[in-house]
């Protein structure tokens, strides 16, 4: 049996990052409503949303041994985690300078999580030695 | 001269992001109240509040920012025949971060449709800056498809 390798710090910043952002996402993220309520779905979904996308694909392909195809639409796995979270980054720094009433809980992790996204999505690159970055 | 023949996708891409951008500065949502006059006082009307308003700047804003990028990426190529840029940004060709950004805009327009804004109504900026994301989006496709570069 072929032994499993252990994640990368990378992907286990996107696993993680998009499991509290979807967690989260069901607290509370502006006044007494979170991000799947009426007044914020969709907007304020994509954010977990993004991060759901980005952990499933490493959770799948890493631990669950599915064979996802090598690239959609032209761009590989690498370049959608990289434009996703590049996306998921942008929108959380949109979240934050926006004046949305009260920041609640749910709103502040999903914007960490943006960012966390991002982050992960660069060390993928490097991991991976795609050439994207550094 | 042959700098100034703009193609369909990038022409489609330039009127996009400028509709786009005049656009987010019409009213994004709008509340309507019954006006009338009392003592020769005028009461209600309706107050309206643009992507750039303090409310919405800057998650209302982003699709019109992608608009503007994609557009000045276009005509800067097209039109300052001294500026080069790169042919890759983080391992992306032009042609897949235009799909990139217009993705991005269009399904965040999308998303504002679809959200409940009451007691907003949705104003005319709303609605057309949709429909520029959807000319954003075709023009990026269209693009690919003239000059493919292993996308799509």
């Amino acid at each position: 049996m072929a032994e499993r390798q252990s994640p990368t710090p990378g992907e286990i910043t996107i696993m993680v990052a998009g499991g509290v952002m979807l967690i989260f996402s069901f607290l509370h993220f502006a006044g007494d409503r979170n991000a799947w309520q009426s007044g914020l779905f969709p907007i304020a979904t994509l954010l977990p949303l993004y991060g759901l996308i980005m952990a499933l694909e490493i959770a799948l392909t890493k631990f669950g041994s599915v064979k996802l195809p090598e690239s959609v639409l032209g761009f590989t796995w690498n370049q959608i985690h990289l434009a996703l979270g590049a996306m998921a980054a942008l929108m959380a720094l949109g979240w934050l300078i926006t004046d949305y009433g009260d920041k609640q809980i749910g709103m502040w992790f999903e914007i960490l999580g943006g960012i966390a996204l991002a982050v992960g999505a660069v060390l993928l690159q490097r991991e991976r030695n795609t050439g994207a970055i550094g | 001269m042959d700098k100034l023949k703009l193609s369909t996708a990038n022409l489609i891409i330039i009127v996009g992001g400028v509709v786009m951008l005049i656009a987010s500065f019409l009213a994004f949502n709008k509340f309507s109240r019954a006006s009338f006059d009392v003592a020769g006082v005028h009461v209600g009307g309706t107050v309206s509040y643009s992507a750039w308003s303090s409310h919405y700047f800057l998650i209302a804003t982003i699709p019109a920012l992608l608009g503007i990028v994609m557009a000045a990426q276009v005509a800067i190529d097209g039109f300052a025949s001294g500026v080069k840029l790169p042919e890759r940004v983080l391992g992306l060709t032009w042609n897949q971060i235009h799909l990139v950004l217009a993705f991005q805009a269009t399904i965040m327009m999308l998303a504002f449709l679809i959200q409940d804004t009451s007691p907003l109504d949705k104003g005319l900026g709303l609605f057309l800056m949709l429909l520029a994301a959807i000319a954003l989006l075709v023009g990026a496709i269209l693009r690919i498809q003239e000059k493919p570069s292993g996308t799509i």
